[in-house]
């Protein structure tokens, strides 16, 4: 980026006419487009600037009604990720032998063939289910992903298993759907497992939040270490990473304990509530604190807070997605939120959103396509084969569609697609990982810089950012805006979608893939809109729909609780069309009809025998305010926010080990050990130590080198066990994040 | 002096550490690798278990009475009568360091050239710059949570947020100042 001393400009947050007005007067050319910084679904509306052919800076588009001109840092840093040293700019075709990373440019053209033909070659060999996509978070492409699997016959959608589909899963089969929170109306709000304010700080939760905060509401964040939530909260819960089951059944165990029920709720809308009364008698919060590390007196405390705040709701995070406990621990918290009498009321967990009052995007990922025969082809079913398909189609976890590499359990994949998904820092088990990747007959990755492991891969194929590239258009709540162009490819790049679209045509799918159009595939999207791509485009903030009139409606439990489930057996969610508390479908399947609690694969009151050589407990971080994910580490102006991998640390526990702050330490697991930086951080439980995931990448223009990606490095998935029975929820995968440790000076 | 200055008002209960400003200021005055002419600050509340965290965001105060003008042996810096704000001369500069020395928020910034550089609140008036008593710099307009505001003030509100914000950053710990 070039200086420009003393060059101001007078707003940073801009409507269409101000941009323009800017950008005539500095000879610039501005675009309106979205911000493509961080992770799912990416609406915030920007106003990117041009100067000689050059992406300078965005400003935050005042029209949009997600961010309102808000942009975080990292749509700030934008140019520096499109012109950075770490992109991709040729297909390449590996030559040498795996990890030697020797590859030769080739065409796009020729990659695409070079893929399609083995694609057609393994479905004829071993069956299309031989081919796997990664898909670790919902993306606008995921859907062209699904469409993609089906076509050719595989049901092997790789989710991770720990992000938002565990939660989704978990809520819909106890109260019929996953609630959202009446933040507006809530005197209590708590926080849990959740982290709003790193996870798109220019949208509206974090605005409700202050607001809420600013109108009186009371705050309460549970997790494991301070984090701005608990900046803006007036009560903080250290939990200790993953018993987020075991607070939770203590909580209820106070509230029936005590009575604090909505006795005609549970009466008329709850199934197996006598069941639970005997049952949870086992978790007093003594036994919680135990467990938990909080005081048993907090448990008590927020337990009656919550059940006597009458406007109270919960918002949970994917936090609680990463233990072998988390199904139990999700649908407790949705039980809380039922007996409670906070279901669906003003100010508490409200089931189902208000009408946005603008059509939806007609669908592309083929939901009604999917057979038994496809199930019973899982590779490693995310959620067992009665369950499938779930959220959007059948999915078989992340993690196990790569172990079958190894186990050829029940059969190997044969080729693994990966596109913006980097397996061995976003995944645990890296050993296994890597091991996976070096055995797979064919592994393909796409992205817009140099990734973690392309050289393990036979193709890789160079991205487009979504600057360079004029789809898709994206809609959220009611809005939508195509997406337009800011400059031109800085190299030979297509985007994800263009390539989707010509491999189907390769493969002779091309009736299924608009015969390679990406017009063709927006405009059936938009078709109940009545409108083109090119007809939207022609609003250059987009179409903001009107709201419907008539307010919303409360206690709609008799339609909620009705739901015909997206299983093959379109059996309802809740078979009783009540509240399952006691869940008489997965009775049926063989897990616990009631919630109970299960220890990580390593922990302090699970494993106790393991404490003396490793007497900390170490968890990660999901996001952070710098980067998304795993990405981003070579994003200069980022990177400067958060330089080194720090483990957070207590001053105390730091202290008697002769750590100092920033001085570099050795952690040690009983599955790999990194090489970090110490933070003491005195917002943190004594008892535990946490860092964010994702480190590998360095950065050139900083002088920071990459790390290794196991033993040495600093990327935590190395750390974790991958314990077939102990480190996943035995229904929703959700793996486990947590082990013991010990933290040791680094000597040179 | 005019009797009206222009000043940073920080709002510490809307600010939620997203660290926008930072960046925005960065990449709005393509600022060098290395050198922040704003910075959000981390400070601690309490002790564990009752702690917890706030933060402030900080950049040249433009004070009323400036300690780096009155250490810095050159005449580099200087207070602009108009409108209070304090304006470097690299020219003049020699990179001796003795307004880091002397300012209380730490916040003179030395880039590649070794002179002293820092926020001139978007209003400089160097040749190219627009006007912009209508809107906000980025750092202010790019906030999600408007939690920095810039306005002309009396001197005597200015001095009070001086005072405010010497509040915060002594607060903040040895832990953040890394």
């Amino acid at each position: 980026m070039t200086k420009q001393p003393g060059q101001a400009f007078k707003n940073c947050a801009l409507t269409f006419d101000e941009a323009r007005a800017m950008a005539r007067k500095n000879g610039e050319k501005v675009v309106p487009t979205f911000c493509a910084m961080c992770g799912p679904n990416p609406t915030c509306g920007v106003y990117a600037f041009v100067k000689n052919g050059r992406f300078t800076r965005v400003a935050g588009m005042m029209e949009s009604p997600i961010n309102k001109g808000g942009v975080c840092p990292k749509g700030h840093a934008a140019p520096q990720w499109v012109y950075s040293p770490d992109r991709l700019k040729k297909p390449l075709l590996r030559k040498g032998d795996k990890n030697e990373g020797l590859f030769q440019e080739i065409p796009w053209d020729e990659a695409i063939s070079i893929i399609a033909d083995r694609l057609q070659q393994q479905k004829k060999q071993y069956g299309p289910e031989s081919l796997a996509i990664l898909a670790p978070a919902h993306r606008s492409y995921s859907n062209l992903i699904r469409r993609f699997l089906v076509v050719h016959g595989s049901p092997n959608y790789g989710h991770s298993g720990i992000c938002y589909v565990q939660k989704e899963f978990a809520f819909t089969y106890t109260i019929g759907c996953q609630p959202r929170c009446d933040y507006k109306h809530a005197d209590l709000i708590i926080l849990w497992g959740r982290q709003p304010i790193y996870s798109g700080p220019a949208m509206g939760a974090v605005r409700s939040l202050v607001a809420a905060k600013q109108r009186g509401a009371k705050i309460v964040a549970i997790k494991p270490s301070v984090e701005p939530d608990v900046g803006v909260g007036d009560i903080w819960v250290p939990l200790r990473p993953g018993t987020d089951a075991a607070l939770a059944l203590s909580m209820l165990n106070v509230i029936v304990e005590e009575n604090l029920i909505d006795a005609q709720f549970v009466e008329t809308w709850c199934h197996g509530y006598q069941q639970l009364q005997e049952h949870i008698r086992k978790y007093p919060p003594e036994w919680g604190e135990q467990i938990t590390g909080v005081p048993a007196g907090q448990i008590r405390e927020i337990a009656r807070l919550y059940a006597t705040t009458k406007a109270a709701t919960i918002d949970l995070g994917n936090g609680v997605e990463h233990a072998p406990s988390s199904n139990d621990a999700i649908r407790s918290v949705a039980i809380l939120m039922a007996i409670t009498g906070h279901l669906d009321r003003p100010g508490g967990n409200l089931l189902g959103g208000g009408k946005s009052g603008m059509p939806r995007p007609k669908t592309v990922h083929l939901p009604g396509s999917y057979t038994q025969e496809m199930i019973d082809k899982l590779v490693g079913p995310e959620f067992p084969r009665n369950f499938q398909p779930f959220w959007g189609g059948t999915s078989s976890s992340y993690y196990r569609i790569l172990n079958s590499v190894l186990t050829e359990n029940p059969y190997p994949i044969r080729t693994i697609i990966s596109p913006g998904t980097q397996p061995t820092v976003s995944m645990r088990g890296s050993k296994r990982i890597v091991e996976a990747l070096k055995k797979v007959d064919f592994y393909v990755v796409l992205d817009v810089t140099r990734t973690a492991d392309m050289n393990y891969a036979d193709i890789i194929l160079p991205v487009s950012t979504p600057y360079e590239t004029d789809h898709p258009f994206e809609s959220k709540g009611n809005w939508i805006m195509a997406r337009n162009k800011v400059i031109e490819p800085l190299a030979d790049y297509k985007s994800i979608y263009e390539f989707f679209l010509d491999l189907g045509v390769q493969m002779g799918y091309g009736g299924d893939f608009w015969h390679g159009s990406i017009a063709d595939y927006q405009n059936y999207q938009l078709s109940p809109f009545d409108l083109t791509i090119e007809r939207l485009r022609k609003h250059p903030t987009g179409l903001t729909f009107k709201t419907e009139g008539t307010a919303r409606t409360y206690e709609n439990y008799s339609r909620v609780f009705q739901r015909r489930s997206a299983a093959l057996s379109r059996e309802p969610y809740l078979p009783q069309g009540k509240v399952a508390i006691y869940n008489t479908i997965f009775e049926r399947e063989g897990f616990n009809p009631l919630p109970e609690w299960r220890e990580p694969p390593e922990s302090i009151t699970g494993t106790p025998e393991l404490t003396k050589k490793y007497p900390l407990i170490l968890s990660d971080y999901h996001t952070s305010k710098a980067y998304s994910a795993a990405w981003q580490r070579n994003v200069p102006y980022l990177r400067e926010l958060q330089p080194f991998p720090m483990l957070h640390i207590h001053p105390e526990t730091a202290a008697v080990r002769g750590i100092k702050n920033n001085d570099w330490i050795i952690v040690e697991s009983p599955h790999g050990w990194m090489k970090v930086k110490a933070e003491l951080y005195p917002g943190i439980r004594p008892d535990t130590v946490m860092i964010l995931h994702g480190w590998w990448q360095g950065c050139r223009e900083l002088g920071f080198d990459d790390t290794p990606l196991l033993d040495g490095g600093a990327n935590v998935n190395n750390m974790y066990s991958v314990d077939g029975e102990k480190a996943f929820d035995p229904l929703i995968t959700a793996m486990s994040s947590q082990t013991l440790v010990e933290v040791r000076k680094y000597e040179c | 002096m005019s009797a009206e200055q222009w000043g940073f008002i920080f709002k510490q209960e809307n600010c939620i550490q997203c660290h926008g400003c930072e960046v925005a200021c960065k990449t709005w005055r393509g600022i060098d690798l290395g050198v922040s002419w704003r910075r959000v600050i981390n400070i601690w509340n309490g002790e564990y278990p009752h702690i917890t965290c706030s933060s402030t965001s900080i950049s040249c105060m433009h004070c009323s009475e400036p300690y780096c003008i009155d250490v810095c042996t050159t005449g580099a810096i200087s207070k602009r009568d108009t409108d209070g704000i304090v304006l470097v001369d690299t020219k003049q500069c020699v990179g001796c360091r003795a307004c880091y020395d002397a300012c209380p928020y730490k916040v003179p910034q030395f880039g590649l050239d070794g002179t002293m550089q820092k926020c001139d609140m978007c209003l400089s008036g160097k040749p190219g710059i627009p006007d912009f008593t209508q809107n906000a710099p980025p750092c202010v307009s790019t906030c999600p949570t408007k939690a920095l505001v810039l306005k002309k003030m009396p001197a005597s509100e200015k001095k009070e947020m001086e005072k405010a914000m010497k509040v915060f950053f002594n607060q903040s710990d040895e832990y953040q100042h890394v």
